[in-house]
């Protein structure tokens, strides 16, 4: 088991301030509320004492018997609506600040680079934005207020027992003390255990998530069986580190136990001797056995308290690592596009992920108003090409300029308002028609989306709708056909007004009569703006200008597509031919 | 089912689990009244109310000895409540995703993954957590049958008198609690829609950021999140209201035995000792009606939980999400064999007759389709965007569920044919695949025995060999969540490459080639005509397949339009003209 390194106090800190501060208000009447119980339990044992000396003197009258035990009853039922309240005003705050973080983090995550999604599934990122962040909500909202509740009601009982007595007080300060310590030695040795549990959920539900979108996949090879056995894998380790968190936690109850029944036997044996030989009373006495169980109760609450803060650290443990990862997309000197169709000019770019290089030395240009295809092999670098343009990664050497601008003096923001990138992966998410193709802009007109609909060949579909844009569609595209959820995106790129478009296979699911029916409408997408189309088949290029072919990350072949077309020598041509001879004899 | 007897068949998994911290709970409850008498005890030899019956020092060890007996107890309770948690736990995970891996794998969630994931995580807990809050309540009972019997023989009529204010507790938790219910939904749901939208945006993490779309995206989760805080604030409000009544009304109680008591001490009915002995006890007398709320209350939350969870079951037997089976626990699960190919299994002919489905609500589907299909043929489906080439293919396979006409393999009707169409007899690479984030080889075998197959064979026939040394650690790359790191045409080929691995006697790809370069696609049909051992059922609209197909299917709005040979079909059908003169 790895030992992550411990959570410094002022991460803590900074999360309180940066939650806590903007509901002051919440946190005000919170904390009013919880030292009002303090309060009133303070002086519950002092109610008690009272009475039972009353009790046993009998030039008390009944009736005043009687009203102290009544004023005993008014303070139980003025705890009781005391900490109804704090326990609402502590979820609402919990509530709020933990949302308020859901939100940052989701931002941040998806402000990260690519290469990071790609190591994360998306059951992965709901359990850890989700998951981790439910596991700081009673840290965010009260923690630190019970904290200081519990240790104002210790120092609160200490106090009273060395007014009965100054050696009692030094005691039960050791005492307390003490029981402290071993409790608190204990908390060390738990957080690592802690931590790998949540891993081990973490792990269950990633998997999850991953083969409960496979069914199709999974079913139609068999791998039924296989799917299970890797279940059992993952349910018996997340039983065995929850039993041995749990055993280690256990330790915590052992020690507090103990505590308890020494603290019994001392006050008890204390009682004794101060009733025989300070003359003390035996309301006295019995005050002191009840101010024990206040004693006892922070102390109890104290380590419940540091467990919920072990969790509490794993939880923000995770979530700190997650808002320490940084984009390496930086914006030096930023700077802004000129208006319309873009010039677009690569230069000396190489590019790798890992250590592999996918581009070397690429070097080439479209100038503005022209549309480039760009052929071929898989993994030749094609799509890597178009992730460059958009920034979702950087070349490590070389550099991209766009309208004469270099791209890392462009905020990713402000660079991807003006491309339009349609990609062969259509991906869309489950909510009205409206919000899937504008992605929650409310700033385009119905009328608008719907002429795009219509404009992308769509709109026989789009008429069977019940609700019209009103319609919602559950995610992945239910219901719609690959090709049809690939309209839809490529619908997305018209409602943008791009200066520069890239169209990265899209129209690879579509069979060809469908897309030879969209085919004006790409072409007006693209009439007057530069554009990149990425194609494997060469009919998606008879409309280009120029055309570059690729293969290992750098450019084979590059002209003009009339020039190309017309050379017999040429790549193209050559592929041209094949394209038209067919592959079959 | 009704949720008594599904958490029954919980406790029933880990029988002995449970028992044991059922008994280490009653040990601990009736240690913890020990030192009860010992005050009792104290104080009466103190204000020598009584005859002094254990004195100082047997004072003192009974409060030791009830110390000792509560850790050893806590110890017995705890060691058994994990392991009875955990294994409850993947019992019910395992029934849900075994039941979900066997519908129609293309209609087998009735909402997004993240959302299912939600019925996995937050109901699970409900169901097996309620067990124990049952031990709970047993515990709860005998304590205080013992702590009121004691209490009563000292003085029953302010025993009697304490009572009052749990009586009333109890009536206003009875009352409060039918709110529960729709309280404990709502949260539900509401959760369901913010983990199922997180999901989803992370799955479509690159159209979001290309589309500057990360701040508007996080805009609407946040009305989510909102919308869910209201509804859980309002569903554990019940919860924490009937706790800390409870937690309080002993105090309450205690102020209603001094009541009382003042008269009774001044009679001598009633000592200083009683008097600390009833307010010690009280807390054990207040426990029950607390366990007793909130096992009501977690009950019918239960009974939320367990439909959420049965809805992830259509169709099954209720008693199927709590049927007992071994999880496994010692990671002792058994490998998954290899199964042979058997004389019955080799594919002579493939017919399917009347296949018609439609989706759920719509008129979308596909209607009346035939198809036979010799061993070693080559079949080509065809025709426009939303024709129903998808849908034709996951019904065939049994993917989708038909609503009539019926499949034969070699004349013999399969009665069951997603549990029959799969290896070896019969596999598929869908248009998009699904691959998980394991390493390369891990995804072709998906737990097949690497020795007993021909690996190299079906990563050459898929034309894989290449990328993989491109890759970094070759097959044992870690490929990413859906395959992410490779492109996709490596995920489309790595797809093939795991179907042919299986060496199928059918095999049936929907749309291979779509993202595919003409030269590895062409590499590609040639190698797989090489292979011509086995039958092939393809979607396409590229040239070299419908050149080389021996029957050709196109539809139109789910129907046939035409089929036959390519050459009768570019005479006679306008369809396939279109579709053949825009490919070129």
């Amino acid at each position: 088991m790895t030992l992550r390194c411990r959570i410094p106090l002022g991460r803590y800190w900074a999360l309180l301030a940066r939650y806590l501060r903007p509901r002051l208000g919440w946190v005000g009447a919170l904390a009013v509320l919880l030292f009002c119980a303090v309060g009133l339990q303070l002086v519950s044992p002092q109610i008690m004492r009272r009475f039972i000396d009353g009790a046993g003197d009998t030039s008390v009258p009944l009736e005043e018997l009687l009203v102290i035990a009544l004023v005993f009853v008014g303070v139980a039922l003025a705890r009781q609506i005391l900490d109804l309240s704090s326990t609402y005003a502590g979820r609402r705050l919990a509530w709020q600040a933990t949302n308020e973080l859901r939100e940052d983090l989701t931002l941040h995550c998806l402000c990260l680079d690519m290469s990071f999604h790609n190591e994360h599934t998306p059951g992965q990122m709901i359990e850890r934005i989700d998951g981790d962040v439910a596991g700081l909500a009673s840290f965010l909202s009260r923690f630190v207020l019970l904290a200081i509740g519990n240790l104002t009601m210790l120092t609160g009982t200490l106090i009273v027992f060395t007014v009965e007595d100054w050696r009692l007080g030094v005691i039960m300060a050791v005492y307390a003390a003490l029981t402290l310590l071993a409790l608190s030695r204990q908390q060390q040795v738990a957080l690592p255990y802690w931590l790998s549990a949540r891993a081990a959920a973490a792990d269950l539900f990633g998997f999850l998530a991953e083969r409960l979108s496979g069914t199709v996949d999974i079913r139609a090879l068999g791998a039924v069986p296989h799917v299970m056995r890797r279940l059992y894998h993952f349910t018996g380790q997340r039983l065995a580190r929850e039993q041995k968190a749990s055993l280690v936690n256990m330790r915590f109850g052992l020690i507090l136990m103990g505590s308890y029944a020494i603290g019994q036997v001392l006050v008890v044996a204390a009682g004794y001797y101060l009733f025989g030989e300070a003359g003390v009373t035996l309301g006295t006495v019995a005050m002191l056995v009840y101010y024990l169980d206040l004693l006892h109760r922070p102390l109890t609450q104290l380590t419940q308290q540091m467990e919920e803060f072990e969790q509490a650290g794993a939880s923000l443990g995770r979530v700190t690592e997650l808002l320490q990862e940084r984009s390496v997309i930086r914006t030096a000197d930023p700077t802004s596009l000129p208006g319309g169709s873009l010039t677009l000019q690569l230069s000396g770019v190489c590019f790798a992920y890992g250590e592999d290089p996918v581009l070397e030395d690429l070097s080439f240009d479209v100038q503005a108003g022209r549309v480039l295809g760009l052929l071929g092999r898989t993994g030749s670098g094609k799509t890597t090409i178009t992730r460059l343009l958009s920034r979702l990664y950087d070349p490590q050497q070389g550099f991209v300029r766009l309208g004469g601008v270099e791209l890392t003096r462009l905020e990713p923001e402000a660079l991807r308002s003006r491309i339009s990138v349609v990609s062969q992966n259509a991906q869309l998410l489950s909510g009205t028609v409206r919000d899937s193709l504008t992605l929650f802009d409310p700033t385009h007109p119905d009328s608008t989306i719907m002429d795009v609909i219509r404009d992308v060949g769509m709109g026989a579909w789009f008429d069977g709708l019940p609700a019209g844009l009103d319609t919602r569609l559950e995610g992945d595209g239910g219901g719609l056909s690959a090709g049809q959820a690939q309209l839809l995106t490529l619908a997305r790129a018209f409602l943008a007004d791009p200066g520069l478009v890239i169209l990265d296979e899209a129209s690879s699911r579509l069979d060809p009569a469908t897309e030879a029916r969209i085919e004006h409408a790409v072409d007006r997408l693209l009439r007057g703006r530069t554009g990149i189309v990425i194609a494997h088949r060469l009919t998606t290029v008879q409309r280009v200008d120029d055309i570059l072919i690729l293969e290992d990350g750098r450019v084979e072949e590059w002209g003009s597509r009339a020039a190309l077309a017309s050379d017999p020598s040429s790549r193209f041509a050559g592929l041209l031919k094949t394209g038209l001879e067919g592959v079959l004899k | 089912m009704r949720t008594w007897w599904a958490i029954l068949a919980v406790i029933r998994y880990r029988p002995g689990l449970y028992l044991l911290n059922i008994a280490g709970m009653i040990v601990y409850s009736l240690g913890v009244q020990v030192p009860g008498l010992a005050l009792r005890e104290f104080f009466d030899l103190l204000s020598g109310a009584a005859v002094v019956r254990v004195g100082l020092l047997g004072i003192l060890t009974m409060l030791c000895v009830g110390g000792i007996g509560r850790g050893l107890s806590l110890y017995m309770a705890r060691r058994s409540l994990m392991p009875f948690h955990f294994s409850a736990a993947a019992l019910l995970q395992k029934n849900m995703l075994a039941h979900i891996l066997s519908l129609p794998g293309a209609d087998a969630l009735p909402s997004s993954p993240g959302e299912a994931i939600s019925r996995f995580r937050s109901d699970v807990p409900g169901l097996h957590g309620i067990c124990i809050d049952y031990a709970n309540v047993v515990r709860a009972v005998l304590s205080s049958a013992v702590a009121l019997t004691i209490m009563a023989g000292i003085n029953w009529p302010i025993t009697l008198f304490a009572l009052l204010p749990m009586v009333a507790v109890y009536t206003v938790a009875h009352f409060a609690q039918r709110r529960i219910e729709g309280y404990r939904r709502a949260s539900r749901e509401a959760e369901g829609s913010v983990t199922g939208f997180l999901g989803e945006v992370f799955d479509a993490v690159q159209s979001i950021k290309v589309a500057s779309a990360e701040r508007r995206v996080v805009a609407h989760f946040g009305s989510l999140n909102q919308a869910r805080g209201r509804a859980a604030l309002r569903d554990g409000m019940f919860e924490s209201f009937l706790q800390s009544v409870v937690d309080n009304t002993s105090h309450l109680a205690t102020g209603f035995v001094l009541i009382m008591a003042g008269r009774a001490i001044r009679h001598e009915s009633f000592t200083v000792g009683d008097l600390a002995l009833f307010t010690y006890y009280l807390g054990f007398v207040t426990d029950l009606p607390r366990h007793v709320g909130k096992t009501i209350a977690r009950y019918r939350q239960t009974g939320v939980s367990v439909r959420r969870m049965t809805e992830l079951m259509p169709g099954a037997p209720a008693e199927a999400l709590v049927e007992h089976g071994p999880i496994y626990e010692k990671g002792d699960a058994p490998r998954v064999p290899l199964v042979p190919k058997g004389s019955a299994d080799r594919l002579l002919e493939f017919r399917a007759e009347g296949l018609t489905y439609h989706y759920p609500g719509s008129d979308r589907g596909i209607e009346d389709i035939d198809l036979r299909m010799p061993a070693g043929s080559f079949t080509v489906i065809t025709g426009r965007v939303g024709c129903g080439k998808t849908t034709l293919v996951k019904v065939l396979l049994g993917l989708l569920p038909k609503e009539a006409g019926e499949q034969c393999w070699n004349g013999e009707l399969i009665r069951d044919p997603a549990r029959f169409l799969v290896p070896p007899r019969c596999a598929f690479t869908a248009q998009i695949p699904s691959l998980f984030s394991e390493s390369l080889c891990d995804n072709i075998l998906m737990g097949l025995p690497e020795s007993e197959l021909d690996l190299d064979g079906a990563i050459r026939c898929a034309v894989m060999e290449r990328d993989l040394v491109e890759l970094e650690a070759g097959l044992d790359t870690i490929i990413g969540p859906k395959g992410v790191k490779l492109s996709g045409g490596q995920q489309q080929r790595a797809a093939a490459a795991r179907m042919f691995v299986r060496d199928p006697e059918l095999l049936v790809f929907d749309d291979l080639s779509s993202a595919l370069d003409v030269e590895t696609e062409q590499m590609l049909w040639q190698r797989l005509f090489a292979r011509r051992r086995s039958t092939c059922l393809v979607v396409s609209h590229r040239r070299p397949a419908l050149r080389r197909a021996d029957h050709i299917l196109i539809l139109r709005d789910g129907r046939v339009a035409a089929q036959g040979k390519l050459d009768e079909l570019l005479d006679t059908s306008e369809e396939m003209r279109r579709l053949w003169r825009a490919e070129k």
